[in-house]
């Protein structure tokens, strides 16, 4: 099989979960809690839980067709839609990746104008952060995995942060607990599932795991660890802010953390956006070897120059997104296919190879 | 064709150090060559010529001159490239007839007789624990270790690098012990090296590295004996060099250079505070300056009221830039302390007093700077030199230059941006093969008992794992008779 990935260039099965969980803590820590409580109001907890839950079954699926052999998408879609034609739905994969990357780009750039730099030119910057991305992604996927590892290491760090905003929280913001309904909570959940989103690279990176079937357990660990790593940040959230202002809030993370004081030093979001660019990496850094992985598997092509090449567009992409709400047309719109691919694509994908399976399998027997 | 010694002579005898004489008895003649800045005269006296003297019969085999001479390191023979090479390590070649080409080697080299008999270790200085380091001669050097570990598994490997100076290095490793992958990877690269002259074991650093384009040292370099003790038993391999005091170890982790042997000499909580403070230096040192550049220059909200009168106060008269005025300071402070490494020691001292003292204050009075630029400043400095290696300290000094063009750049996030590209570059390295980051990334659990602390000796009794050694365990922890853990009955 092509997929076949050298056992040197393996990695322990259990560093999945670094992988699993930086990419899916990423930018939208900062900001998800805008759109949860659009439907759900206070009760939008229970949304983000019943999103945990769902992926989990995705995630289940995506390592049943994934496993035994370990193979990646490319494969599947080979496998499910013939050579020709899998080969040209694993290209449209390419651009799927492209456009999460650039949002997560945009996205942070959007944060460090608002809020520290306001003169700042979108060219410098996403100039600056390509080239560093260049660096890491050139260093081959152990080192992308290296820094998920670190990625994770701080972030969970920063969690110790919202003790500071906890103080501050009232409880009866809290309350009436679940008045709302079924269909609210649903909608709500949709919308909470948008910043699991990532994990989903895992379809690529599957075959680098070693032994698969023993380690997958870490993976749906990251899976609960994100899901109990945002269902805290909401938490608070919701008892920090009223919900009147927090729909008026575009970053609440953000605004938290901006009460945190230390004798030697205010405006604690500063020091939070700064050290998010080490969180935010791995949500740009994986999406992107994905695309060179991709354009590997289909065409062999050297993926140095294939790396210059999206990152050249990412380059140009991201040039004409210079004012707020283009980006936040651009985040809806990324949401909006990944909830999609998530939610519809990968169950879909895991009944046809499914069902193909058996087809195969029955004729092979006859 | 082969090249016969008569055609070497030629080259050679135009040196005026290389003698040859005869020996004339009334039975026999001896024909002496030698080169005699090489050999120990007194030796020629006292145990060839005298004994060339006494035969009271014709010597006609070279077999029974090779009897005659009381010196065990004597061999036949007419080759000569190996003539030559023996000539060079200090033998005397002796013939019983000019025109043949075969005769005896007797090696009586005095190489040792220019370089120091020991050493301090005064670059790696501990207050406790043995001061004995490596001199400049292999062989003491293999002495020193080998009178340590008391094994039969230790092996030295040597061989001879270096097209000029023909360099003898050493390769240690323990056998049953050090995993054999590094000792063939060293074996292979030594092979595979190619260099005039060796003048010290950090030429073989940089051509055997894994990668010669970054600024954090690969191998490891000790002048001390207990520290290359160290690396062997717990699974590591050294390499030793002729005329160079320096030894190196591999493969290294990032971490291994901020442990210093006085750790295990100390009580584990005691040699663990050190070593953590040593961590925090380094954090301090790299990145103290960048953040004032990136505070004062983009960032002064975050200063705390309280705090802001005192910067304001302090930097009200400079006139310059922040990371002008800091770039200042840190380039003279590189210049007190190359300086310093310079000078000798005596003028060193009065160097500190003018540089330290004198020169901080009167830029602070001319306001060329503020003075709690200063207090960084020099408190960087000094936190770099807590670094018990010198080469990673010199790398740590110096990545604080790159971090404060990015913090004068782009303030935190500048900082932030050359953090993660040192983090990049510190992934990609490996050692040997083996990954510089490790034990904390690939992430070992169990290699943490020594690593940012060091723990008691009952719970380090494993080698680390990520060396891959071949036996685990490095001594049995057994529980002790005399002490019981009924609290109550104390």
């Amino acid at each position: 099989m092509h997929s076949a990935v050298k056992e040197n260039f393996k990695m322990s099965g259990f560093l999945v979960f670094f992988l699993i969980h930086s990419t899916q803590t990423g930018i939208g820590m900062l900001s998800f809690q805008r759109q949860i409580i659009e439907s759900a109001g206070q009760d939008s907890w229970i949304a983000v839980i019943i999103a945990g839950l769902c992926l989990h079954i995705v995630l289940w699926m995506m390592v049943k067709i994934l496993n035994n052999p370990s193979k990646d998408i490319i494969d599947i879609h080979r496998f499910c839609f013939g050579r020709l034609f899998g080969n040209a739905v694993s290209l449209l994969l390419i651009g799927y990746f492209f456009i999460i990357a650039l949002t997560v780009l945009l996205a942070y750039i959007n944060i460090l104008r608002v809020w520290i730099f306001p003169s700042l030119k979108t060219w410098e910057l996403s100039l600056a952060l390509l080239i560093i991305l260049y660096y890491l992604i050139t260093g081959g996927f152990r080192v992308l995995t290296g820094f998920c590892f670190f990625s994770v290491l701080l972030s969970t760090g920063l969690m110790f942060s919202l003790y500071f905003p906890l103080q501050y929280g009232q409880l009866s913001y809290f309350f009436p607990l679940f008045n709302h309904s079924f269909s609210d909570l649903l909608k709500s959940s949709q919308s909470s599932s948008v910043v699991f989103l990532g994990f989903e690279s895992l379809l690529l990176y599957f075959p680098f795991l070693k032994s698969p079937q023993t380690n997958i357990k870490w993976a749906h660990f990251a899976l609960l660890f994100s899901t109990i790593k945002y269902l805290a940040l909401l938490i608070v959230t919701l008892l920090y802010f009223s919900q009147g202002h927090l729909s008026r809030t575009l970053w609440p993370t953000l605004e938290m953390m901006k009460i945190i004081e230390v004798p030697f030093l205010e405006r604690f979001e500063y020091l939070f956006i700064f050290i998010w660019l080490m969180i935010i990496i791995p949500t740009v850094c994986i999406p992107l070897w994905c695309c060179t992985r991709i354009t590997k598997r289909l065409f062999a092509l050297k993926p140095q120059l294939f790396l210059v090449v999206v990152l050249a567009f990412l380059f140009i992409a991201a040039q004409p997104f210079n004012d707020q709400t283009k980006i936040y047309a651009l985040s809806r719109f990324t949401s909006q296919i990944g909830f999609y691919f998530v939610i519809a694509y990968i169950p879909l994908l895991f009944v046809l190879y499914f069902a193909i399976k058996k087809m195969k399998g029955k004729r092979l027997a006859q | 064709m082969q090249r016969t010694f008569h055609d070497s002579l030629k080259e050679i005898s135009g040196s005026d150090d290389f003698a040859q004489t005869s020996v004339h008895t009334k039975w026999n003649s001896f024909y002496l060559s030698y080169y005699n800045t090489l050999i120990s005269r007194e030796q020629l006296h006292h145990e060839i010529l005298t004994f060339l003297k006494t035969p009271e019969s014709s010597i006609n085999h070279l077999q029974e001159l090779r009897a005659l001479i009381p010196i065990e390191d004597i061999r036949v023979s007419s080759g000569a490239d190996e003539i030559m090479e023996h000539l060079m390590n200090g033998s005397v070649f002796i013939q019983l007839d000019e025109n043949y080409n075969e005769g005896i080697l007797i090696n009586i080299g005095d190489l040792n007789s220019a370089i120091r008999k020991n050493n301090d270790t005064e670059n790696e200085y501990s207050v406790v624990g043995p001061r004995v380091g490596f001199v400049e001669d292999i062989d003491t050097n293999l002495k020193l270790i080998r009178r340590i570990i008391k094994s039969d598994k230790l092996k030295f490997e040597e061989s001879t690098v270096g097209s000029l100076s023909k360099t003898r290095v050493a390769i240690g490793y323990i056998d049953g012990i050090t995993s054999p992958q590094h000792v063939n990877t060293v074996r292979q690269r030594l092979s595979d090296f190619d260099f005039d002259v060796i003048f010290d074991s950090s030429f073989i650093d940089q051509v055997i590295t894994d990668n010669s384009n970054s600024p954090f040292p690969l191998f490891m370099t000790s002048e001390r004996v207990d520290r290359i003790k160290y690396a062997l038993i717990s699974g590591q391999l050294v390499i030793v060099c002729n005329g160079s005091p320096y030894v190196l170890i591999g493969p290294a982790t990032i971490f291994d250079f901020f442990i210093s042997p006085e750790d295990y000499y100390l009580p584990w909580v005691i040699g663990s505070f050190f070593r953590l403070i040593r961590y925090f230096g380094v954090l301090f040192s790299i990145m103290a300056t960048p953040i004032y550049v990136a505070v004062t220059s983009f960032h002064y909200s975050v200063i705390p009221r309280e705090l802001m009168g005192s910067i304001i106060n302090s930097r009200v008269d400079v006139p310059f830039m922040p990371v002008v005025e800091a770039l200042f300071l840190e380039i003279t402070i590189e210049l007190l302390r190359e300086a310093g490494a310079r000078l000798p020691t005596k003028v060193g001292q009065t160097l500190g007093i003018v540089g330290g003292i004198v020169i901080g204050q009167a830029a602070v009075a001319a306001a060329l700077t503020s003075n709690i630029l200063l207090i960084f400043v020099s408190l960087s400095a000094l936190a770099s030199f807590t670094t018990p290696i010198y080469k990673m300290s010199n790398t740590i000094r110096f990545l604080r230059f790159p971090l404060i063009g990015l913090a004068a750049l782009w303030g935190g996030l500048g900082i932030m941006m050359g953090i993660v590209l040192i983090l990049g570059h510190l992934l990609r390295l490996k050692s040997l093969g083996n990954p510089y980051l490790v034990p904390m990334f690939p992430f070992r659990y169990k290699d943490y008992r020594d690593s940012f602390v060091r723990s008691s000796v009952e719970f380090s009794y494993l080698r680390p794992g990520y060396l891959r050694p071949l036996t685990q365990k490095r001594y049995n922890v057994r529980p002790r008779k005399d002490k019981g853990d009924n609290f109550n009955e104390e």
